[in-house]
């Protein structure tokens, strides 16, 4: 069976659910048996739903027009 | 130095062979005159290679190193020698094939190329001159992508064309060499071989395979001594590992193997040039040698996006003279010449090579571009106005700017830690963006080579206050481990006020380093897919993968103090 060390280095594909048959099968053999890498794999999932969700780096909307127009005034005024 | 100066400060008609190959004395030799030794040796190789008409014509050579600039995307040498561009037979068509392919994809490069030229009806003399003006061509492209001289007088820039379709295959395939035939043996005192025997006491094979032009051999051993010999400015070990690096960049096994030896009889140790060759920022050597193969190496891959490319300032904060600039784009010029050379001719290495370079080697260099189809990416939905932009239309690039500043400005935010510094990042990516549209060829999503001018552009400006960089020890990476073992809330986010949340988000982001940072943004903010995370970072995709599931797992740690289940406040259990 896996160790933790080898669950923890392989286990990026499954958090995806892109991992092959046999990959998944070894990984969840290893959760059956293993309550601290359930517990990581959990709160790896919530982990990626809350950074997904936030806003941290949303930029607002009038901050885009304004950018645009900055940009396209000094495109502009390089090439009349 | 002074006697440098005061040949620098006469007027540039002393290069008649540059008068005669150009009509005028170009600014891309113009560029190197605090080098007139350099310029000497360039208009020699010139004159043999280009000039002087054998088998080849010289409309015929221009054609192939206008054909040698256009996969490079170089602008400057397409104008130089695209005036004498023609429409071209079916016969000819297979010759500038030839040239793009060896000088684009080298380690692809083979024997069956070498003989699907020859079923076509060009002889091995013809191959022959093919292979040198193919090297000439990545020698001045070297030069002017570190150089970027104006546009000479009377040139114009190339109108877009139908690019190259090679025959490629994206398989590494080994044949044994030489590929062609010799000509007759010259006689022992012929002064290049001479040379060869007093500078590195035996002479190299790739100069063997070259016998049917002994007028070239002459400017190549030329080259050779009044680039990479003389010391007035850089010292001889120093330009022997920027061709080392060069070469180990080019995954050129002949010239790697070479120069181990050649650093071996200046005192070099061979473990140092292995790991020269491996990763030269481990290497025992100094700061200012390390930038200086830094930059070099990016010469390798002239493609660069807009903002990763040589740097030329970086180098003179590292106290590096306009003079050694100069010397060091010069020698990774002929690095870039003389393995080109050796990929066209198939030489055989003089030694045993201690560093063989094989398929698992393709892509190890951050950047490296993977050779892929010529047809434009299939699925971009910015496709069309790109096309109207790189058309001239301008105001249709207000169109890309508006569909992707919230995911350029939200990766450059979390790169450089505030939307201040983010927003004057986000314009400079834009305006690089137009100013290099010309050069997007259109071999991933557009968006992907935006957010990898972000990055270049974000990582820059890391660099450039890096006392800001908030907590690169913040773990230590060798030995990552989970400590927060107790169990989350099912519901986490209810824990936490959604604007403390996305405060929590944005710390633990800054907070992680830089490497895992950047991975997690393209994934998991800007939500990018692993392929478009990988192509953006010139990551191969196990790579990126390594790192988001390492920032993800980092990110958990910082995370989950405020996550876990609140009557939960011991460990559930312990890693085995």
């Amino acid at each position: 069976m896996l160790s933790c060390a080898d669950f923890l280095a392989e286990f990026g594909d499954y958090l995806e659910n892109v991992a092959n048959p046999d990959l998944r099968a070894r990984l969840e053999e290893h959760l059956r048996e293993c309550k601290t890498c359930r517990v990581i794999v959990d709160s790896t999932k919530k982990t990626i739903r809350i950074v997904t969700d936030s806003d941290s780096f949303t930029v607002p909307a009038e901050n885009v027009e304004s950018i645009v127009k900055d940009v396209m005034a000094r495109i502009r005024k390089k090439k009349p | 130095m002074s006697e440098s100066l005061a040949i620098r400060n006469e007027p540039f008609g002393q290069y008649p062979g540059l008068v005669a190959a150009h009509g005028l004395v170009p600014n891309l030799f113009r560029a190197q005159s605090e080098l007139p030794r350099v310029i000497e040796a360039e208009e020699r190789l010139i004159d043999a290679v280009v000039v002087r008409e054998n088998v080849l014509s010289r409309p015929q050579k221009e054609s192939l190193l206008c054909t040698v600039a256009g996969v490079w995307g170089n602008d400057y040498c397409q104008a130089l020698y695209g005036r004498s561009l023609r429409a071209v037979s079916e016969k000819e068509t297979a010759l500038l094939k030839f040239a793009g392919k060896l000088a684009r994809q080298a380690p692809w490069f083979s024997r069956k190329d070498v003989q699907v030229l020859r079923d076509t009806g060009f002889d091995d003399a013809a191959i022959l001159e093919s292979v040198i003006t193919t090297a000439l061509g990545r020698f001045l492209c070297t030069l002017a992508y570190a150089l970027h001289p104006d546009l000479d007088p009377g040139l114009a820039l190339p109108v877009s064309s139908e690019p190259l379709r090679f025959s490629e295959s994206s398989d590494w395939v080994e044949t044994p060499g030489p590929y062609l035939q010799q000509g007759p043996r010259p006689a022992e005192d012929f002064p290049p071989y001479a040379s060869f025997r007093e500078q590195y006491g035996f002479i190299p094979n790739l100069f063997r395979v070259q016998t049917l032009r002994p007028d070239v051999l002459e400017a190549e051993v030329q080259a050779l001594e009044k680039i990479l010999l003389p010391e007035d400015y850089l010292s001889r070990t120093q330009k022997e590992s920027i061709l080392l690096v060069t070469s180990a960049a080019n995954l050129n096994t002949y010239w790697v193997s070479v120069q181990g030896q050649m650093l071996s009889v200046l005192g070099v140790p061979p473990e140092e040039s292995d790991q020269l060759v491996e990763d030269h920022h481990r290497a025992a050597i100094k700061a200012a040698d390390i930038a200086l193969l830094d930059e070099v190496r990016k010469l390798a891959y002239p493609l660069a996006p807009p903002g990763s490319g040589f740097e030329w300032d970086t180098l003179r904060a590292y106290g590096f003279s306009a003079a050694q600039i100069v010397e060091a784009v010069a020698m990774s010029a002929l690095a870039n010449f003389l393995n080109t050379l050796q990929a066209g001719l198939g030489a055989v290495p003089d030694f045993p090579p201690r560093r063989v370079f094989g398929q698992k080697d393709l892509y190890r260099f951050p950047g490296q571009v993977r050779p892929t189809s010529d047809a434009a990416f299939p699925d971009d939905p910015d496709a069309d106005v790109v096309a109207r932009v790189q058309n001239g239309e301008v105001d249709a690039f207000e169109d890309l700017v508006r569909r992707h500043t919230r995911r350029v400005m939200a990766t450059l935010a979390g790169i450089v830690g505030n939307m201040d510094d983010a927003r004057d990042a986000t314009q400079d990516v834009f305006l690089k963006a137009f100013e290099h549209i010309d050069r997007f060829q259109r071999r991933s999503k557009f968006s992907t080579w935006l957010i990898s001018i972000a990055i270049n552009t974000g990582t820059e400006f890391l660099r450039q206050c890096k006392p800001c960089d908030p907590l690169e020890n913040f773990e230590d990476e060798q030995g990552f481990r989970p400590r927060q073992l107790q169990s989350w809330a099912d519901n986490p986010e209810q824990q936490v006020a959604a604007a403390q949340r996305s405060s929590l988000v944005r710390e633990a982001v800054l907070r992680l380093p830089e490497k895992y940072r950047v991975a997690v943004l393209l994934r998991d903010i800007s939500q990018l897919s692993t392929e478009e995370a990988a192509a953006a970072l010139g990551l191969k995709v196990p790579a990126l993968k390594a790192r988001v599931l390492r920032g993800r797992l980092m990110l958990r740690e910082s995370l989950a103090p405020h996550f876990i289940r609140i009557e939960n406040r011991s460990p559930d259990a312990q890693l085995r």
